[in-house]
């Protein structure tokens, strides 16, 4: 069993200062100095070079130990100084060497940013230092500082300097603050901290000899006098003074000429995140996303379709043909419902994977963080919750996740807004119908096109958040962003890969399982007779049940230029997932067509009933259309999240808001596109 | 935007930028006439102090993982990613003023 004596804690052992700290040749050895040796501690904030300074003074000479009663570990160990002759001061010896020893026992205190503790280790370093009796106190603290960080670096000094303790400041990271142009004049800051500062680079053991010839020093001295502080209770006051001393010293110590500190980042980010340039570069960018996207992925996308409507579909008939399956009912799913949705899905690889790869590389080179800042301005200046905007930029890839992120705003207010305009952002299940119809009626300004639904998705969360500020939540606030900009680096291939890939994988997965089991749907309901003396299966489209129930809804759509009932149908499956839109148009045309006859192209047919539908302006219905389909309810999947997230009174009141606003907005643009077009 | 008051602290300098909607540690410096460091040290103090809050949003990966990570949900992260990407840089950090 371990006696009392075996129990007192180590450390305060050593912090126990000797009945004379003078130094002198004649202190003792081994790890510590022993009892009679000055006692210095090593503090600084966690990252300063500390330990690593630690090892440079004491090298081998070293125990580490857990402090009793905690898990936090404190090292101590001998730093080995000399000093010339003259200047051992003691009474006893009559030392003649030309250089003399002076052992020290260092002790390495855990990290801390201040005296103002958030952790045990911090805790143990605040009671080691300001939490004992003056007698028991280290006789000398050395505060590692980063001089690349070093406002960071001086509060715990600030904090240190309003008591009377001889403190001395040990400048690290000088070669890091020099590469970013920062000079550090230790002279000068010394006078402005009212303390020794000695500059050293511990992993090249440079400046050390001047450290031990400060640390003797101030050993050997009184301690300066307390810096003047505030009578006041306030802790911002405290702290604002703090500061002002902080900003004081390094203006005064300190030099970073305007030309160094102008970095390439800088130069880029006046541009970029200007008030009025900014937000043109953003949407030049953004056209240029979507112009590439679709201007490269076109040809590759009509090469998939040209394989999956001939040679796959071709190939599929026949196998079933030859199994006695022709005509059937199991053709009609196969190769009309799978292979034409999932195939016209397949056709949209392209596309999703180049979309994916220059989003990856916008947000790998840091751009992302400037579009943020720009977007944020944008908010705020209409008064939306500046947070908002992480959920909404997460609702341009997909609106589900998106009312999930809406839960890292601080109001219930803010919630229930973000979530209702979150399904006003244009998810990349809508992108493919954009894109169809968009090269289908725009030709070469396709990817303008699709720029232009984006914009329209832009405007109408500010339209939509304006409308709810201004009538439902006029009393809420709004929360600041403050953003750290990251400087611009080259993207990495092994992270946009990896961030591509993992995104169209879950695309794929997502879209593939809603197709798959659409497709399933919608033939069943194409296959329900409605008439008496048809049979399952047997039916013409737009007698089944999906065409009547089509045709019912048909009418509402008529002042908005695409009353036809195929059309309209493909807003039903919408409202179940938009990425089955198209595959069910396929299917939808492909089942109409008697078996034989040449369908024509999809596209060629969607044009086709536009056309019919709009008296001739199947432009301006198909303008109509692709904002009726960013406008209204995303899918039933965004419901059951806001159901979750807002409860049901919100979501439906989302659902009548979104069917609403697209209906007026679809009719809107129609009725004056038809004016020009 | 209103421009931050002439008088106060540093903290209480940067606080008023906070508040008056200026997004950037560069433009609260430019603005409030402070160094950059000690703007980029006051926010560390005011986060570390309570008096802002501070969030990672989902372009970086927190260092504790995609439990920490504030889009968040059900235990998968916003991102979409299956883990955090290894090497991945922090990314956009909000800070939100505290009731204090």
């Amino acid at each position: 069993m371990a006696t009392a004596e075996q129990q007192r804690p180590r450390v305060l052992d050593l912090l126990v200062p000797a009945p004379s700290v003078k130094a002198c040749c004649h202190s003792g050895g081994g790890v510590g100095g022993g009892p009679e040796a000055p006692v210095v501690a090593l503090v600084g904030a966690p990252n300063t070079g500390k330990s690593t300074l630690f090892n440079a003074l004491t090298g081998a000479r070293v125990t580490m130990g857990n402090w009793p009663g905690t898990t936090v570990e404190v090292s101590r160990g001998l730093w080995k100084t000399t000093t010339a002759a003259a200047t051992c001061t003691c009474d006893e010896c009559t030392c003649d060497d030309a250089e003399q020893r002076l052992d020290i026992t260092l002790v390495d205190l855990p990290g801390a940013y201040s005296l103002d503790p958030h952790s045990p280790d911090e805790e143990l370093t605040r009671q080691l230092l300001v939490g004992v009796p003056d007698d028991e106190r280290p006789d000398l603290c050395v505060v590692a500082c980063d001089a690349s960080r070093l406002a960071n670096s001086l509060y715990l000094v600030a904090q240190l300097r309003e008591r009377r303790l001889p403190i001395l400041v040990a400048l690290t990271m000088v070669d890091v603050a020099a590469k970013r142009g920062i000079t550090v004049d230790p002279a000068t800051l010394s006078q402005a901290l009212g303390c020794p500062v000695v500059a050293i680079d511990p992993r090249r053991r440079a400046g050390l000899e001047a450290l031990a010839a400060a640390v003797r020093d101030g050993l050997g001295g009184p301690a300066p006098a307390p810096r003047p502080v505030p009578s006041t209770t306030d802790q911002l006051e405290l702290d604002d003074d703090r500061f002002g001393w902080i900003a004081g010293a390094v203006a005064a110590g300190t030099s970073a000429p305007a030309e160094h500190a102008r970095t390439f980042s800088d130069t880029v980010d006046r541009w970029v995140t200007a008030p009025v340039l900014g937000p043109l570069i953003f949407l030049g960018v953004m056209w240029l996303v979507f112009q590439i996207t679709t201007a490269v992925a076109a040809p590759l996308q009509d090469l998939l379709d040209g394989l999956f409507a001939g040679p796959v579909s071709d190939g599929a008939t026949w196998l079933l043909g030859s199994l006695g399956l022709g005509g059937s009912w199991v053709e009609g799913l196969v190769v009309d419902g799978l292979i034409a949705g999932v195939g016209m899905l397949l056709t949209f690889v392209p596309l999703m994977t180049l979309m994916f790869v220059l989003l990856a590389l916008l947000e790998d080179s840091g751009y992302l963080a400037r579009a943020a800042v720009v977007t944020d301005r944008l908010m705020r200046a209409i008064g939306l919750p500046g947070r908002a905007f992480l959920p909404l930029i997460v609702g341009f890839g997909c609106n589900v996740p998106a009312i999930s992120a809406t839960r890292i705003l601080p109001s219930a207010r803010q919630r229930v807004l973000t979530a209702l305009l979150v399904p006003f952002t244009s998810c990349t299940a809508r992108l493919t119908v954009f894109v169809m119809l968009g090269s289908v009626f725009f030709g070469p300004y396709a990817g303008t096109a699709v720029f232009a639904m984006y914009v329209v998705s832009i405007h109408l969360v500010v339209l939509a958040g304006l409308v709810l500020r201004r009538t439902l939540w006029r009393t809420m606030g709004t929360d600041p962003l403050i953003i750290d900009l990251p400087a611009y680096q080259v993207p990495t291939l092994r992270l946009t890969a990896s961030v591509t890939w993992v995104r169209l994988k879950g695309f794929l997965q997502t879209a593939s399982g809603i197709i798959v089991a659409t497709v399933c749907a919608v033939w069943l309901f194409q296959s329900i007779p409605t008439q008496p003396g048809q049979a399952f299966g047997e039916v013409p489209v737009a007698q089944s049940a999906y065409g009547v129930a089509a045709q019912a809804i048909t009418p509402v759509f008529a002042p908005a230029g695409f009353a036809q009932w195929q059309t309209t149908s493909a807003l039903v499956v919408g409202f179940v997932a938009k990425e089955a839109v198209v595959s069910s148009w396929a299917q939808t045309y492909a089942l109409e067509e008697p078996s034989g006859a040449d369908p024509g192209s999809l596209g060629e047919r969607v044009r086709s009933d536009f056309d019919a539908s709009s008296g001739g302006h199947p432009v301006p219905a198909a303008l109509a259309f692709m904002v009726f389909l960013l406008a209204y309810t995303p899918c039933v999947a965004t419901l059951a999240a806001q159901w979750r997230e807002i409860g049901p009174k919100w979501t439906l009141f989302g659902v009548a808001m979104q069917l609403a606003t697209a209906w007026l907005l679809a009719v809107a643009v129609f009725q004056v596109g038809r004016l020009f077009w | 935007m209103s421009a931050a008051p002439a008088t106060g602290g540093p903290l209480s300098l940067v606080l008023a930028e906070v508040r008056a909607g200026t997004p950037t540690v560069a433009g609260i410096a430019l603005r409030s006439g402070l160094d950059e460091s000690v703007v980029r040290a006051a926010v560390d103090h005011l986060v570390r102090s309570g008096r802002i809050e501070s969030r990672e949003l989902s372009i970086g990966c927190p260092p504790s993982g995609c439990g920490g990570c504030a889009s968040a949900t059900d235990g998968a992260p916003g991102c979409g990613l299956p883990a955090p990407v290894p090497g991945r840089r922090p990314g956009l950090v909000t800070l939100t003023l505290s009731r204090r």
